[in-house]
């Protein structure tokens, strides 16, 4: 089972480029989510991969065969991928299981018997046993998009491609689907691409997540690493909520903004240079300023005014206003609230929840 | 349901009176090359019904040569041969129009073949190309013609001056010099007579316009206008003998007779079936035929005309010169549409 | 990239053949004369007073005739698109039937409908008023502008209930909810969302009028009046001054072209007519007390567009005397006996329109297919032109493209004038717009990811076109193959250029007939022409499953 290897790859549409010298690494059996916004390149990337689109520079490897240059492409139906489309791409006028039996068509080695079996076999896997002679066109969307999953699974293909597979799909059955097709990724162990513009479901997917923004990749780890450890604004703020704070670095270890004063979790920062402090919400200790329990003057605590409070069922949103500074930061605690909107209260951020973002994106 | 039945008693008919003669008076030589040819097109203005029908005797006497019958105004006949010939077409045997001024034209551009059909030594010399390269097939004269529901007989217009009347304003209907040969020799032949004032009134009278010399006394036996200016005398003669409420007028102050020539090209590409053609529609019996149902005159001493028609003799004729049709053919037709319109 | 070279030589001689030589001819003809290039033409032909008359007399019909069909053709695309009217379908069905009648049908109908004297319904006002006088007369300027419009005013209805059928209720409703009464929410939210399209609409129209032949044929030149078109026509007539007849068919391509122009920035604009008309209900307006009045009035206009016509062509080709009431000694089916067994025209009439007419489908919606699938897949690089040229002969009127044919292919090398491929390059020619919008619409209508699909599952480019994408578009493959076919059976203006007496087809015929006045055999071959054609609908509709006339979706 081998891996995908994109190398510095570049695709322009006439003036602008959708992709530029993007490199990525998925090894084997791992699946990997390219996760971004609508037009960051993600589908682009995914596009050229599976060979529909010629590359202007860079290369795509799949183990040891170098399946696209500017010079050579090998044609889709030769790259032993399959791949399952946002609007699923079922063929209306085949039933259900000549959908599924299509690509097992081209494999010579697989004779007619066993081809019946394999279609069989692998609607059970997608629980579809008895559909067999429907059209797509009297399925549920649910129903069809497994049908469009079996049609993939069943050409065991070297490579797996997903472009937002569940975006058509109402939000139950979207969350139900992602750990089905978790599951159907450790079961079977296909070295896979996928595709989506959902946080959320990259992270209960994916053993690894690409960030792409404006055709370039910005950071890639796996779901904790870009949450914990987020190395842009962008990913900051893309991956879960956050509190940016924009302010120049004052000591290695320290970024000020006005009268307020941070402690970060890095001490290698260029005094002087301008640097974004990114904290999430849960991360901020959030007391009555009146309450015995209150720290007094300490590293990394302020002062503030609750603006509003929100319920929001398993958590409260406090906005909280810094005394002394622009500053509002949200921060989410446990019901029931601690405090009401107008009161005083005191927050905690440690510094090891302090990120410091240098990038400028 | 009599319609239904005369056309076949009509071929019956002329296939009992050519029992012996035709085969026998036909040229033998001819018969075989044009059974081979097969066939014979024939560009013609003889008004449809009357160009099927003698087609059809003609098959009927000539059993495997087909008759390809090309219909439409003679200055239409006259724009397609043009136009053909400019591409170099050679599709057309037979030429029949109603304007004798073409025949001038395609003989001055060696188009027509030298060919003198059997039977017409004794026609009159009006029928007649002195050169020997066309003849005329028949003739018609130009007339009033009203329907009699709505004009009646007292009312009637006897002369084309009468026509000039603004009581006639909005009621009256002319055919085109543009479309049908018959017509232009009409307009010619009253222009000589009374000058281009003459249509110039009439047109005052805010004439409609219909094409086909046939055409006048189709729209007064429906009713849409009362009085026809002008068209040939045999279609409104065949309405009235339907049934039509149409009645004719032959004017005093002279009727213009129309000779409708009839020639074979140069390049026909049949040239054996349009001898034999030519020759069959100058037999006794068919010039005899055009004369009974379609009511036409022709140059054949011996065809005997209905009792109803008046002859040839009793009326006052306008003639006009083929050649000087010829000449003054873009003069009618712009000076007409400059008067009517269109 | 090379394997896109034949493909682009093809075009290119594709449009050599279709457009530039015709159009190229009409230009250097317009400009040369025996001693050199000269201007000559031009201004003989716009100080001529008749021309003049002619080309002013165009500008009134066609603007008129605009004015009409949106007068005509909006309320009924409000009344069916939007309200409870009873009897919608049956109202969109006879819409449709106006849209496939040939306007020249419908002229000739008319002038034994509304004849001054004869027609039947002017003979009924004098019967039961006792008047002297004619209602109407067909045979005027404003009889044509009528007859044209009866038959013009689809283009505008379709555009119009396309796009009311894509806004959505909630727009109008949040206007009422504000306090906005029924007419002033459509007169200030419905009708400025839908202005581009009755503008478009009402252009679509004009060009229509514009281009038309036979109408002005048959009712102008009996009233004493020219059109560019019979102008343009009647130049070809011996002596022909081909010379003139493309001087003067230049103004008229010009005015095409720019009124393309302006639609297409219209409709370019259209975008936000159709802003939020996903998903959103509609819900019918009701009419209250109105219902059978509105009913009655788009009744009474399809009478006179489909039943008044469709009945005096049949009382016509039935009777001896058309104009005589229809008595037991009047009916006859000698004019069925003539036409098709004694007329010799009439059968090789009809056998060179339908060979031209299945041969022009074919290869016309062939071709159309292949254009759209390699523009719609950006297969070869320039697709974007090959667009472009399959859409532009729209800017050419049928008699234009005529003249330009005629001119191109009297002369060597390609000597086509007297046979069928004339007729057939003019048709396919004229036939490659609509052709090319349909097919175009069938492969928008396929979505791409189901061949890529194919693709990635291992079938190669040819198998996934012929087991994927060619079951996919075929049902809109066979309409576009129906529309050009109706398109063509029905051409009159440029063959009535391009025919000879061997190539004639049955609109040509049917124009003989009546410069001669042979109405009963022209009844005759109308009806037989108007069944061919609702045969094909017919099939188109089950092909589709749908009316055509509607938007996709």
């Amino acid at each position: 089972m081998p891996g995908v290897i994109v190398k510095e790859l570049t695709k322009r549409y006439g003036e602008v480029a959708a992709v530029e010298g993007l490199s990525l690494e998925v090894k084997p059996r791992e699946l990997v989510a390219l996760l971004g916004p609508s037009g960051c390149g993600k589908t682009t990337t995914l596009r050229v991969v599976a060979g529909f689109l010629r590359p202007e520079a860079g290369e795509i490897w799949v183990g040891d065969r170098c399946l696209s240059s500017p010079s050579a492409v090998v044609p889709p139906e030769r790259r032993r991928m399959a791949m399952i489309f946002q609007s699923y791409a079922l063929w209306p006028h085949m039933t259900v299981a000549q959908n599924v039996a299509y690509g097992l068509r081209f494999k010579q080695e697989v004779s007619r018997a066993e081809r019946e079996r394999r279609v069989r076999e692998i609607l059970k896997v997608v629980h579809l046993e008895g559909f067999e002679s429907r059209y797509p066109g009297e399925l549920s969307g649910g129903q069809q998009q497994r049908v469009a999953v079996a049609r993939s699974l069943v050409v065991e293909p070297e490579i797996l491609l997903l472009d937002e597979p569940l975006s058509n799909l109402d939000a139950n059955l979207r969350e139900e689907m992602r750990f089905e097709i978790r599951r159907l990724h450790e079961a079977f162990g296909i070295t896979t691409l996928y595709v989506t513009h959902d946080q959320a479901e990259a992270m209960v997917i994916s053993d690894r997540i690409a960030v792409l923004y404006r055709g370039r990749l910005v950071q890639i780890g796996t779901a904790h690493q870009l949450f914990e450890q987020p190395r842009t604004r962008f990913v900051a703020d893309f991956i879960g909520k956050t509190n940016l704070i924009d302010g120049v670095a004052a000591a290695p270890d320290r970024v000020a903004r006005g009268g307020l004063s941070l402690r970060v979790a890095s001490a290698s920062l260029k005094p002087g240079a301008a640097v974004t402090v990114s904290i999430r919400p849960h991360e901020i200790a959030l007391a009555p300023a009146s309450s015995p329990r209150t720290p007094g003057e300490g590293v990394n605590v302020l002062r503030g005014t609750v603006q509003r409070t929100s319920y929001l069922g398993d958590a409260i949103d406090y906005q909280v206003q810094v005394d002394g500074s622009d500053v509002v930061l949200r921060v989410a605690g446990p019901p029931p609230a601690a405090v009401r909107a107008g009161q005083e209260v005191t927050l905690t951020l440690p510094a090891a929840a302090c990120v410091p973002l240098t990038d400028s994106d | 349901m009599a319609q239904r039945w005369r056309f076949p008693m009509a071929v019956l008919g002329v296939l009992v009176l050519l029992g012996g003669a035709a085969p026998a008076s036909a040229q033998d030589g001819h018969l075989e090359a044009a059974k081979k040819e097969g066939k014979v097109v024939w560009y013609t203005s003889l008004v449809l019904p009357s160009a099927e029908k003698v087609a059809k005797l003609f098959e009927a006497a000539y059993p495997g040569i087909k008759v390809e019958v090309h219909r439409t105004g003679s200055q239409r006949i006259l724009q397609k041969l043009m136009q053909e010939l400019q591409a170099n077409i050679k599709n057309v045997d037979v030429v029949h129009t109603s304007d004798a001024g073409h025949f001038v034209l395609l003989k001055e551009k060696k188009l027509l073949m030298h060919y003198t059909p059997a039977g017409v030594d004794k026609f009159p010399a009006g029928f007649k190309d002195r050169d020997g390269y066309y003849y005329g097939l028949r003739a018609t004269v130009n007339v009033i013609a009203y329907n009699t529901k709505i004009v009646s007989a007292v009312e009637a217009p006897r002369t084309w001056k009468e026509l000039l009347d603004p009581k006639w304003r909005g009621k009256l209907v002319t055919a085109h010099p543009g479309y049908s040969g018959v017509i232009a020799t009409h307009v010619l032949a009253l222009v000589n007579h009374y000058g281009w004032d003459y249509f110039k009134q009439l047109a005052q009278n805010r004439a409609m316009i219909v094409q086909s010399a046939a055409d006048p006394s189709a729209v007064v036996a429906s009713g849409e206008r009362s009085v026809a200016v002008n068209g040939g005398d045999y279609s409104a003669y065949q309405l009235k003998k339907k049934g039509s409420p149409i009645e004719i007028v032959y004017p005093k102050d002279g009727v213009p007779l129309v000779v409708s020539p009839t020639a074979i090209t140069a390049f026909a590409p049949h040239p054996n079936a349009a001898k034999l053609f030519t020759d069959f529609t100058f037999t006794k019996d068919v010039q005899q035929v055009m004369a009974d149902s379609e009511g036409l005159y022709t140059g054949h001493p011996e065809v005997k005309y209905p009792a109803d028609k008046p002859k040839l003799d009793e009326l006052k004729l306008l003639q006009v010169d083929p050649e000087e049709l010829e000449k003054r053919n873009e003069e009618i037709k712009k000076r007409f549409v400059e008067f009517f319109g269109a | 990239m090379d394997r896109s070279i034949p493909v682009w030589v093809a075009a290119a001689l594709a449009l050599v053949v279709l457009m530039a030589l015709p159009l190229g001819w009409i230009g250097w003809v317009s400009v040369s004369s025996e001693s050199g290039p000269t201007l000559a033409h031009y201004a003989t032909v716009f100080q001529d007073p008749q021309l003049q008359k002619a080309l002013w007399n165009t500008v009134v019909m066609a603007f008129w005739v605009g004015l009409a069909s949106v007068a005509l053709g909006a309320p009924m695309a409000w009344l069916t698109a939007r309200t409870d009217l009873p009897g919608q379908t049956l109202i969109r069905g006879l819409i449709m039937a106006s849209f496939v009648t040939p306007p020249f049908l419908g002229a000739f109908a008319w002038v034994m409908l509304a004849g001054p004297n004869a027609g039947l319904l002017n003979k009924l006002y004098r019967n039961l008023s006792g008047a002297d006088d004619a209602l109407v007369n067909i045979f005027t300027m404003p009889g044509l502008i009528f007859v044209v419009a009866i038959y013009t005013f689809p283009y505008v209805y379709i555009m119009i209930a396309n796009t009311l059928a894509l806004i959505a209720s909630d727009l109008e409703e949040a206007a009422a909810i504000l306090g906005a009464g029924r007419l002033r929410v459509a007169a200030t939210v419905t009708l400025p969302m839908v202005a581009p399209a009755i503008l478009s609409g009402f252009i679509l129209a004009v060009l229509q009028a514009l281009a038309l032949f036979g109408s002005p044929a048959i009712l102008a030149l009996p009233a004493g009046f020219h059109t560019i078109t019979t102008q343009i026509w009647s130049f070809f007539h011996y002596p022909p001054k081909v010379e003139m007849a493309a001087a003067f068919s230049i103004p008229l391509l010009l005015a095409t072209a720019l009124l393309l122009q302006v639609q297409k920035r219209l409709l370019g604009r259209r975008g936000y007519a159709s802003i939020g008309g996903k998903g959103g209900r509609r819900r019918a307006i009701p009419l209250g007390l109105w219902r059978y009045p509105a009913l009655g009035g788009c009744l009474a206009l399809l009478a006179c567009a489909i039943f008044l016509p469709y009945g005096v062509l049949a009382k016509a080709a039935l009777s001896r005397a058309w104009a005589q009431p229809l008595t037991w000694d009047n009916l006859t089916l000698a004019n069925f006996t003539f036409t098709f067994f004694e007329y010799s025209a009439t059968q090789s009439a009809v056998l060179n329109t339908l060979e031209l007419g299945v041969m022009t489908a074919t290869v016309g919606a062939g071709l159309a297919a292949l254009l759209a699938y390699v523009t719609n897949r950006r297969l070869i690089i320039g697709h974007q032109v090959l667009a472009f040229l399959a859409l532009a002969p729209i800017v050419i009127p049928g008699v234009v493209l005529a003249v330009g044919l005629f001119i191109a292919y009297t002369r060597p090398p390609l000597l086509l004038y007297g046979t069928l491929w004339i007729l057939f390059v003019a048709y396919v020619t004229k036939e490659m717009p609509v052709g090319y919008s349909q097919a175009d619409a069938t492969f928008k209508g396929v979505h791409p990811e189901l061949e890529d699909a194919g693709r990635i599952l291992g079938a190669g480019r040819l198998r996934v076109l012929g087991e994927i994408t060619a079951p996919l578009a075929r049902s809109g493959i066979i309409a576009t193959w129906c529309f050009i076919f109706i398109g063509v059976i029905r051409e009159l203006s440029a063959s009535i250029i391009l025919f000879t007496p061997a190539t004639k087809v049955i609109s040509v015929v049917i124009f003989d007939l009546k410069e001669e006045g042979q109405f009963g055999p022209i009844a005759v071959l109308g009806l037989f022409m108007l069944a061919m054609t609702f045969g094909t609908v017919v099939l188109m509709q089950r092909v589709l499953g749908r009316d055509f006339m509607g938007a996709k979706e």
